[in-house]
């Protein structure tokens, strides 16, 4: 397919499923899972990821191209469909939805911009999402986010700080987390995890 | 071995024998021993020898508060530590301990000397003694000084141990688990709030594991402590913490928790943490930190046997360990006659007991007399004697003057000078501290933080004060964390009240200017040398202790503070809070560094950013350089080659034939909006409106102040979206500016901004042969000059795989910026290095890219400006778009200050000798031959060796520097002055032919 010289106004960039050149690349997906009795690690399949930057009054508009209501609360998240929203400020949205639908989404919203400006951007190849999971799931994160993540409501996402690494945090169920974090941070996100996750297997 | 243990007394676990060393002699405890009650059970009194006059030192305390019994301890390779507190550190299978500040041995140390010449060692001896000649310092004091400071020797090996940390929240935190903390902790966690009681013993119970008479509803003490810690343990919403020090307390109900994990373990399991950093928030804060005993102060109160008697009293409860066989008791406190009694129900003998107050209760002369214990009232101890332990006490009696002496023997001394509330932690938080006359101690008054003060360390001594206290402020912190819950009502019996009186030194009928009577044990600072400094004019205790070092050892005058404050207020004449408290400060006791450090070490110290490239450069020999938090390739040196060869190797393939660079690293943002390019008008120099998409422009952000902030180039991808790039060190910091500006400036514009820099890999094709390398494997981009002249940017594929291509130069050749999305970054630049092969394709590093972009003057910004550079002080006069009505630090530019023609201008220097390469940062002065110091006119900011020229190249700060075109200037060196001449910043292509080339 030939690619377009100037792409739509607001079109984001699709990223490549040319499965060939994906080989070699600083995959962090290539990391093994961690897997004890009480918390494994897992690295997440890659997806599609955008960050979407609107007014709340365009909201409405914006979850009809999604297919899933954006949660109008910070810190809220919804998911359907393999598609997840986080509310992270009063005008932007965290969006992650299955590689599948990258271009569909990325059309959709470029016409949107037509009626309702806001700003998509792809930042999929930005981030890397980690799965954190077990009974010693929230204690693991406890031991460098500062705010209370025993009190996070589940389906509930934020930016924060972890050790000292910015990251999304979302928590998908009562003993699993996800976070997302930037590329070059994720090397030292997931070696703390690991060094706390013996703390956990020890049980001390 | 263990013949001080009392059949049937102690907690310890006599079933669980551990044995352990001590300056090499094996001995046995038990489980639940620490090394000071272990030791003592072997009747071993002399552990260490003092800090300054090197006097043996045996066992004060039995607690955190031991400024004494300081150990080193080594639980393996890389595992020393030292002055380790005895009385706090349980014995563990196999641990290895010894005694410190001494040689050649503990019983015989040649340091000694200092105590016969101790009228030379007073108080302030440094600030007197090394004062003159001043060439001494350096060589004889400050190593002489080193040598002396200091107990133990410090580590030499790297520590092995993994240390852990977390964050907490919690409804109540109780600090402290003696009666009035497990009371709080109770109410609290029936309450049902979420509860963390912590102690820095080994067990909860703090007074009860010890003081063994009273009873709590119907139950020994011991009864009751079991009951309340099950009860607890059983409780889902409290955490027990035993082994964890509350170090600091911190603004709004931060606590600081260091909590030991395995030291107490003989073999802890692989990969286990020795210790744990909590950063606990407590909605309400419970301390029951307790109280200190209080030494008095007497000629020969130091000596190995001479110890506080609740220690005494301690080690014979908790630990079923007699400290003598005949010790004497000498006290202003009713507590000590109770230590007295117990230890005589044992079976031990006291010799004495000697009390300062004329007037005694009935009742504890009653219970002495059927004791058949000898009592001294309205005594005084005026001496002790014994070398390596004491073995006599002086005594005289005290009413009006003193009488004559008498010699009591004995194998140890019990001494008690009252009790001093502990309010460490409340002082920490800025609590008010309000001075009690009556029992001459600090109590809380005031809280600054939502937090409780209860039991002994809030002034309410006794079993009954501190259960019944401990359970209101419990039951009230629970209910102002939002718990309802009622105080429970304790029955308290066999409980003794306990009274006792405040003494400075004690009276004595010898000269009092020669006694060696310690106020502090850790620094040796004696009664006399706190009167000596108040002679000597300190009158605020914060003169007096920083002078004699009273307080200041890492006990933090735990034992010694209150006695100074009472020695200094007399002294001084005035009433103790007119001379003033000592500031408490973090961290309550000693702690680990690797508590601090955490998992911040090693590998984890810092993040280290690597590019998707990364992997390759470093496969392929790469010598790195930190850029910011980022790792970026410094040059790749082929066998043999220096760094020298290697740049000027990588520069002459870049402008042969073809280079190839990791870019990854600069900062990039995405601008979305229909106001996007009115607010790049705003924020950059630049006139961004008239630049069509598919074109880059090279932007200059500066800051309010007019001086230049940051600089890079910026493609217009369509009318409402801009791709800026920033230098990799100040991405964070630009977007943050922007975010700043838009949010608090600009609210109105409908633009928004997003961080891409990790979006994309850029890989820069620099070269001749660029073109020529990519245009097979482009798809959906004209290539032609026409259609994609320099400074042109476009969207197509390469490989297959979507890109941002760039036309951009940062070398002055044809130059490419090759961005993909980041994880095709290292399989595209495999790619290209594979089909470039046909040119000789060569990889660069960061060093190769300065000295390419500065044969063409193209500035580095932190390098070449120094925040005190406009646009044309930088020569960068151009970039600014004159017809803007604004742009951020438009107006500071037309500042008279900024228009001064001699303001430092950004120059081109070329040195008179083409092989001497400046020294960047060297100052430039324009005559050799003036006066020191001479005028500096600026300094060099960049200076390479330029293969291409085949000569040195330099860029310069020099004030007026654009108007000396031509003239010479001076750089002195160490070796010599040099000559350069002031020349233009481009020195290859000043045509710029090479960019279409």
């Amino acid at each position: 397919m030939m690619y377009q010289y100037h792409p739509p106004v607001g079109r984001a960039l699709s990223t490549s499923r040319d499965a060939g050149l994906d080989k070699g690349a600083a995959g962090f997906s290539e990391r093994t899972a961690v897997e004890t009795p009480r918390l494994s690690l897992r690295p997440v399949v890659d997806g599609a990821r955008f960050s979407l930057r609107i007014e709340p009054k365009g909201l409405e508009a914006a979850s009809k191209v999604l297919g899933l209501a954006l949660p109008k609360a910070i810190g809220g998240a919804a998911s359907s469909g393999g598609r997840i929203a986080i509310c992270l400020g009063p005008d932007e949205w965290y969006l992650i939805a299955p590689p599948s639908e990258q271009e569909s989404l990325e059309r959709g919203f470029a016409e949107l911009y037509a009626t309702t400006i806001h700003s998509l951007v792809d930042v999929g190849h930005r981030e890397v999402g980690i799965e954190i999971a077990g009974a010693g799931a929230a204690h693991a994160l406890q031991a460098a986010i500062a705010f209370d993540i025993e009190a996070m409501p589940f389906s509930s996402g934020c930016r924060t700080l972890m050790d000292k690494a910015q990251i999304i945090l979302l928590r998908e169920a009562e003993d699993r987390f996800r976070i997302e974090v930037w590329r070059s941070f994720a090397d030292h996100v997931w070696e703390l995890l690991q060094i706390v996750g013996r703390e956990i297997e020890l049980g001390i | 071995m263990n013949d001080h243990r009392i059949a049937g007394k102690g907690r310890i676990d006599r079933t669980r024998p551990i044995r352990f060393t001590f300056n090499g002699t094996g001995y046995e405890g038990f489980q639940g021993d620490t090394l000071a009650s272990a030791l003592l059970a072997n009747g071993v009194h002399l552990v260490g020898r003092s800090f300054k006059y090197h006097r043996p030192r045996g066992i004060l305390s039995a607690g955190s508060e031991e400024p004494n019994a300081l150990v080193g301890t080594d639980r393996g390779p890389g595992r020393f530590e030292p002055n380790t507190r005895a009385t706090m550190l349980e014995i563990s299978e196999g641990l290895v301990t010894t005694s410190q500040n001494h040689w050649p041995s503990l019983e015989r140390d040649v340091g000694a000397i200092n105590d016969a010449l101790h009228m030379l060692f007073s108080a302030g001896f440094y600030y007197k003694t090394f004062m003159w000649p001043k060439s001494f310092w350096n060589k004889v004091y400050e190593p002489f000084i080193r040598g002396a400071a200091g107990l133990g020797k410090s580590p030499t090996q790297p520590d092995p141990d993994v240390y852990a940390s977390r964050f907490a929240h919690c409804d109540v935190l109780v600090v402290g688990a003696g009666p009035t903390g497990l009371a709080a902790a109770l109410e609290a966690g029936r309450a049902g709030a979420k509860v963390v009681l912590v102690d820095e013993q080994a067990e909860p119970g703090g007074s009860l594991l010890f003081e063994t008479d009273a009873g709590i509803d119907g139950q020994s003490g011991w009864g009751w402590l079991k009951g309340a810690v099950n009860e607890l343990s059983a409780l889902p919403n409290v955490t027990l913490l035993p082994r964890t020090t509350a170090i600091g307390y911190y603004h709004q109900n931060l606590v600081g928790l260091c909590q030991r994990l395995t030291d107490h373990l003989a073999s802890p399991p692989e990969g286990a943490p020795r210790e744990r950093l909590w950063k606990l928030r407590a909605k309400q804060v419970v301390l029951a930190q307790g109280s200190i005993e209080k030494p008095l102060v007497f000629d020969g109160n130091d000596r190995p046997g001479v110890m506080l008697a609740g220690a005494a009293r301690s080690y014979l409860n908790r630990y079923g360990v007699t400290v003598g066989d005949r010790p004497v008791v000498v006290t202003s406190h009713d507590s000590a006659w109770l230590a007295a009694f117990d230890l005589a129900r044992a079976g031990v003998r006291i010799a004495a007991i000697v009390d300062l107050r004329a007037n005694v209760a009935g009742y504890l002369k009653s219970s002495a007399s059927a004791l058949g214990i000898e009592v001294l009232a309205g005594w005084t101890v005026t001496g002790t004697k014994g070398r390596l332990r004491v073995s006599s006490v002086r005594v005289n009696p005290a009413g009006g003057t003193v009488g004559g002496a008498q010699m009591i023997a004995c194998d140890s001394l019990l001494m008690s000078g009252g009790w001093t509330p502990s309010v460490h932690l409340f002082s920490h938080s800025k609590g008010k501290l309000d001075w009690q006359d009556e029992t001459q101690s600090f109590l809380p008054g005031e809280h600054a933080e939502a937090s409780r003060c209860a039991g002994a360390g809030n002034g309410a001594f006794g079993l009954a004060s501190a259960l019944a206290q401990g359970a209101q402020a419990g039951a009230a912190a629970a209910a102002d964390a939002g718990f309802e819950g009622t105080a429970s009502v304790y029955k308290v019996e066999g409980e003794f009240a306990l009274t006792g009186a405040s003494k400075r030194e004690l009276p004595t009928d010898r000269n009092a200017a020669t006694a060696k009577a310690f106020v502090d044990f850790q620094n040796d600072v004696t009664a006399k040398d706190i009167r000596l400094a108040v002679r000597e004019g300190f009158k605020s205790i914060e003169h007096v202790k920083r002078y004699t070092t009273n307080g200041m050892a890492t006990d933090q005058g735990k034992t010694s503070n209150i006695n100074g404050l009472a020695i200094a207020a007399d002294a001084v004449g005035r009433p103790a809070p007119q001379v003033g408290l000592t500031t408490f400060r973090p961290p309550y006791t000693p702690t680990t560094f690797g508590a601090f450090c955490g998992y911040n070490r090693g590998a984890l110290f810092e993040v280290m950013r690597k590019t998707p490239i990364d992997g390759w450069a470093q496969a392929n020999d790469a010598v790195f350089e930190p850029v910011s938090l980022w790792r970026r390739a410094w040059y790749f040196p082929k066998p043999g080659e220096d760094m020298h060869a290697a740049v000027a190797r990588e520069c002459k393939a870049v402008r042969d034939s073809l280079g190839i660079f990791d870019a990854s690293t600069l900062g990039k943002i995405e601008i979305v909006g229909p106001d996007a390019a009115e607010f790049m008008n705003r924020i950059y120099t630049n006139l961004w409106t008239k630049l069509a998409p598919g074109r880059c422009r090279y932007g200059v952000l500066l800051g309010e102040d007019g001086f230049i902030r940051d600089d890079g180039v910026i493609g217009r991808m369509t009318s409402d979206r801009f791709h800026v790039t920033t230098t990799t060190g100040a991405a964070a910091r630009v977007l943050s500016m922007m975010e700043d500006y838009l949010q608090t400036e600009w609210p109105d514009l409908k633009v928004w901004l997003t961080s891409t820099t990790e979006q994309w890999s850029v890989i820069a094709l620099n070269g001749p042969n660029a073109r020529r390398l990519i245009a097979p494997l482009i798809e959906g981009i004209d290539l032609s000059e026409e259609a994609f002249p320099h400074m042109a940017v476009a969207e197509g594929r390469i490989c297959g795989v979507p890109t941002r291509l760039f036309r951009v130069s940062f070398t002055g050749e044809r130059g490419y910026e090759i961005n993909v999305p980041a994880r095709h970054g290292r399989a595209i630049w495999d790619k290209l290095l594979q089909e470039g092969q046909a040119y000789a394709i060569t990889p660069y590093g960061t060093e190769t890219m300065h000295v390419l972009r500065a044969e063409k003057g193209y500035i580095i910004v932190g390098q070449d400006t120094d925040g005190t550079l406009t646009p044309d002080d930088a020569g960068l006069g151009w970039a600014i778009g004159k017809t803007k009505p604004d742009f951020v630090g438009k107006r500071s530019l037309t500042r008279p200050d900024m228009l001064k023609e001699d303001r430092k201008q950004l120059v081109g220097l070329l040195t008179e000798n083409p092989k001497t390469v400046l020294e960047e940062g060297a100052q430039i002065v324009l005559s050799p031959d003036q006066p020191l110091p001479a005028k500096m006119v600026g300094h060099v900011t960049s200076s390479y060796w330029s293969a291409a020229l085949g000569r040195s190249i330099a860029l310069a700060v020099i004030e007026g520097g654009r108007s000396r075109m031509g003239q010479t200037v001076h750089i002195p060196m160490p070796n010599g002055t040099l000559r350069a001449e002031i020349t233009g910043m481009v020195f290859v292509d000043p045509g710029n032919t090479r960019l279409s080339a």
